[in-house]
Formats: structure tokens, sequence, C-alpha cells
């Protein structure tokens, strides 16, 4: 359901959200309360120390997990209500994540790794020149859309990882420490092509410890011990 | 590479059951044919184990009566009915006496169920056919001269070889040639007298799995009153052989099983190690938002594709292995293309790919519930 008066119905709403890990050496709470609303086309930059519970937040974000307690909406619905497939389908075509470690599968070419999606979607491979177009957007010509992940270097590959968050045209772009593994000046450039994704209309989430980096982001949430302690 | 090795478990799999299978089918079909030609008689003699019938009244003839062989003609259709004559006496050649039984037939009813080695059959009144064994023995040939009867009467009639026939063995239509003399029905009951009266009558039915048929329409006929002739076959024997073939066929199907059964745990094992190779890989498919019934499909495909490459290779070489086989074992491939036999390519082959995707069953259903955020960890 979409609502037209966006600023009053957040995209994302946490509300009181507790995961609790249970481990052999005893339970571990990664996320202790936390009540969150992230707006559309909002930038937020998601900071904090190691532990802090950076990782369990995208997680719960990307769907990949689900809450011990509180609650959880994207794009209006209350994921714990969600079926198991809903939920596959809204991470597929609701959210976009881009990980660390671009996460490619090493035996697609670049051009058949962000064609992926689209067919996970459409059950067929894709003939509107979709991917070679969100390819292109990210700085990929033809040729070097042949090339496999091996082939390529950091910023490549992450400009073929966010090339493949984007592709089925998603409301939420979730950002796993997009630069955390490229060089200063590559970093940049990725966060660049973050920036102007947002301004193209799109609600940004990133994940650093860089504060260079949260710079880019017009909201920044730090996190610590599994609390929000700036917002 | 793991891969192939595990298809051509599934390739051993599928040759073993397969030529196997055709071979078991060989055997049954051309066992089942040899015999036919020897079981599709049946024996038609007088209740002489009963001297009276239920009324007690004594069963009058020793023999079949011309009247019963008449039923018989009519119940019998459009198979052969031949009616023999028998008996046993000495006989002499040269000057060297021998015994043996003599048939009386009509000439043209003898190549109905026999075949001659050399000369022909009957012609004139005086020809004779003569068993191998006395051909053998007594160094008979065409045109030979026997004389019929006790060595010490005088006047004895005497035959000519016409004929010499092939060594039967033991026959189970009950005419054991070999150390007899066959001459025409006119001949013997010229001199052995019962014109009316056969010591056997042979009907042989053209479609052996039509005899229980024929012999309850003679039987129905014949002895409506009470039992006056005995009817019999060795058709039972036929079927007691192609059972025992059947269950060695199905032995030797199940050694081929086992093999295939060791093909199913090394494409378990091969899936299973696909499957935990690409963990990380899983991870990611499931992150970005692959259902799971796709990733399952995904590893059953992948399963299914080596079942077809294992199978299609398999059938291939069971169809070159299964013919080499059949030809050295049973030494006659005329079966081998029958249906009987070449169906169980395609059902070697599709057990193979069964086996195939059902050792995939358990990794893709394992690999469909990996929990996205540990596979994504796992590197």
């Amino acid at each position: 359901m979409k609502v037209t008066g966006m600023d009053e119905i957040p995209l994302i709403r946490l509300r009181d959200v507790t995961k609790v890990y249970h481990l052999e050496s005893g339970d571990f709470t990664a996320l202790k309360n936390v009540s969150l609303d992230i707006m559309e086309n909002e930038f937020v930059a998601i900071m904090g120390p190691s532990g802090s519970g950076k990782s369990t937040i995208m997680n719960q974000l990307g769907i990949l997990d689900v809450p011990t307690t509180g609650e959880l909406y994207i794009d209006g619905k209350n994921v714990a209500d969600m079926t198991p497939l809903e939920r596959t389908h809204m991470r597929r075509d609701t959210i976009g994540y881009v990980f660390q470690r671009f996460y490619l599968i090493p035996l697609l070419s670049a051009y058949e790794n962000v064609e992926y999606p689209l067919i996970l979607r459409y059950k067929h491979r894709d003939t509107s020149g979709k991917a070679s177009a969100v390819l292109r957007s990210v700085g990929f010509d033809e040729q070097m859309s042949a090339h496999r992940p091996n082939q390529l270097s950091g910023g490549q590959q992450q400009r073929v990882a966010i090339a493949r968050a984007l592709v089925n045209d998603p409301k939420i772009i979730l950002c796993d420490e997009p630069s955390g593994n490229l060089d200063r000046k590559t970093g940049l450039q990725i966060m660049d092509l973050l920036a102007d994704l947002h301004q193209k209309g799109k609600t940004v989430i990133l994940v650093t410890h860089d504060p260079k980096i949260a710079e880019y982001a017009h909201r920044t949430i730090e996190l610590d011990d599994g609390r929000i302690i700036a917002s | 590479m793991r891969s192939l090795l595990a298809s051509i478990g599934i390739v051993i799999g599928v040759v073993a059951i397969s030529s196997m299978g055709m071979l078991g089918a060989n055997m049954q079909l051309s066992v089942k044919e040899q015999l036919s030609s020897n079981v599709n008689t049946v024996m038609i003699s007088s209740d002489v184990v009963r001297t009276t019938n239920t009324a007690g009244n004594p069963v009058t003839s020793q023999g079949v009566t011309k009247s019963q062989l008449n039923d018989i003609r009519n119940a019998a259709g459009t198979n052969v009915v031949i009616p023999i004559h028998r008996t046993n006496t000495q006989f002499t050649i040269g000057s060297t006496d021998g015994r043996g039984s003599i048939y009386g037939l009509e000439p043209d009813d003898i190549e109905k169920f026999l075949t001659l080695e050399t000369g022909e059959i009957p012609r004139g009144a005086n020809d004779a056919v003569v068993g191998s064994n006395v051909a053998t023995n007594f160094n008979l040939a065409i045109g030979t001269r026997i004389k019929i009867g006790p060595a010490n009467t005088e006047n004895r009639p005497a035959i000519r070889v016409s004929g010499i026939l092939p060594a039967r063995g033991f026959a189970s239509d009950g005419i054991n040639t070999d150390n007899a003399i066959i001459v025409t029905d006119t001949w013997y009951t010229d001199h052995f007298g019962n014109k009316d009266v056969y010591d056997q009558v042979n009907v042989i039915v053209k479609n052996v799995d039509t005899i229980t048929d024929v012999e309850t329409a003679i039987d129905e006929k014949v002895n409506r009153r009470s039992d006056v002739i005995r009817i019999s076959d060795a058709s039972s024997r036929l079927t007691s052989i192609t059972q025992t073939l059947g269950t060695i066929t199905t032995f030797i199907l199940a050694i081929g099983g086992i093999s295939l059964v060791v093909a199913a745990v090394s494409i378990f094992n091969v899936m299973m190690m696909s499957v935990n190779e690409r963990v990380h890989e899983i991870g990611i498919l499931l992150s970005i938002g692959t259902e799971k019934g796709e990733v399952r499909r995904m590893f059953l495909y992948e399963a299914f594709i080596l079942g077809i490459i294992g199978a299609g290779v398999g059938g291939i070489c069971s169809l070159v292995i299964g013919y080499s086989v059949v030809s050295a074992m049973i030494g006659n491939t005329a079966y081998f293309f029958m249906p009987d036999s070449i169906l169980y390519v395609p059902y070697g082959m599709v057990i193979g790919i069964v086996v195939c995707v059902a050792s995939g069953l358990y990794p893709a259903w394992k690999a469909s519930n990996m929990d996205p955020i540990d596979a994504l960890r796992s590197e």
C-alpha cells in the first residue's frame, strides 16, 4: 500500500526492536529496544564501533533476519506478518543490497550478475536492455560487462554490485561498508555514485565507521552496544 | 571432474541394469522359442489307467477310436491333428536282428512335425523312414531293406528305407523316433491290424498360448459322458522353465541395482560437496531475493543433468555391451531388438535418472534452507 503523504508514513519503521542471538556461551542481545523511522528519499549513515549492532540492524532492514521482539515495518508492511516467500520477494523487488565484499557470483560475467535479479523477478532473460542500461549508468561499457568478477578491480566489482542492487528499481539501497574494501579514491567515487542515486530519489542507508564517508549522508545514526545513542 | 566420476557411476548402473535385463530377456525369449516347438503338442491317448468307467462298465477300447478321432478333429479346429499307430517289434537288416518301435503315420503327417536328414518321406507303399540310432547302428542308407517281425517268422514283410531322421532325443510329444521305424499308416494296419483304433493322437497347436483352450475343447467334446481319453502336454515344463528364468533375471537385475545404489551414494556425495562448496554463493543468491524453490530446483536440475548425461552414455554403452554379452553368452542375437529385450535400455535409463534426482533431493533441500546470513559469512 503506497501512502501519498510520504512525510507522515515512514518507509522504514522500527518499534522497540530487540534482537537476541542464542549462542553456546549464552544469549547475546545485539539490538536493545531500537526505535527508528526512515523516510523515503533519506540518505542515512549508521555508525558505531564493531559489535555495536550495525550489521544486525542492516540484516533486519534487509529482512535477512527478523526481530526477536518489537516491530519492523518496511514499505508499510509488518515484516513479522509476511510469509518467507513474501520476504524473499520484498528482498528482490524493494531492497537493493550492496555488500562490503561485493559478493558477485564468480562464474557469471558482470552483465549476467546484473541480469540475474531481473531473471529472478520476470522468470526470463532480460530482453529490455535494462541490465545494460544500469551497467552504463555505473560506467560499464559492453566490453567491460563481458568480464568475470575476477578480471575486474575492486572498484569495478563494487560498481557491478551496485548495478545489480539497482536493476530491479528498488526503493531502498542498503550498503554495508560499501567502500570498506576499496582504496580511498575509489571509495569516494563509489560514494559519489550513491549520492547520485539519492539525488534520483532512492532511499540510501549505509553502514560505515569512516566519518568521512558518513559526511555524504544527511543523517547519521550512532549505535553503541545495541542502542541508538545519537540520531 | 567429480561430477564426471559420479556420472560414470550412473553410466555403470544403467549399463548393469539394462544389459543384465536384456541378457535375461534374451535368455527367456530364446529358451521359450526353443522349447515351444517341443511343447506345442497335445498328446491324447486312451484312458488305459482305469479299466472301468465310473458307472462300472468296462472301457471297451484300448486306443482312440475313429469316432473319437473325428470328435478331436472337430474340437481342434484349424490345429494339426495327427493320429498315430505304434507298437514294438523285432526286425532284421541283412543278417543282423534288431528291436525297436514301429510307428504308423500318414505320409503327409510326417513332415508336419519331423524333418528328414536325408532322403524323402515314404512315397510307395513299402517305404519307411528310420530314426538316427537305427540308421547309425545298422549302417542304413537310402534303399536298404528291412524285414519286419520276429526273426524266426517265415515270409516277413520288408520295407525300404526312403529317408533318415536326425537325432531327436527324448521328445515331449511322445514320438521317440531315434530307435524307431516309421511306416505308412496303410502298411502298418495291413500288417498289425487295429485299423480304426489309434494308440495316440497328437494335436499340434499353432499358437502355444492357446494350448489350454484346445485341450479344454477336446476334453468337453470327447470326455462328455465319462473320461475315455487322457489329454496331456508338456507346456507346464515351459511355464516352469520361463518362471525359473524370470527369477534368474530378477536376481541379476538386483545385482545391477546394487551398482545403481553405489552410484546413488556417489551422486549424493558429489551433490553434498557441491552444496558445501557453494554455501557462500547460495548465501548471495538467497540474500538478493532468490526463492528457496529456485535454489532447490537449481540443485535438482544439476542432479538431473548428471543423470541425463549418465543415462545417455549408459544407454549407448548398454546397447553395445548388452549386444556383446548377449551374443557371447547366448550366442543368438535374434531377440536382442525385440521389445521385451530392448525395453530394458529405456527402463535402465529412466531408473538411472530417477536415482540421480532422488540422490539430489536432500542436498537441494539443504541448500535452499540455509540461513542467508550464515551462508554469506562462510568463506
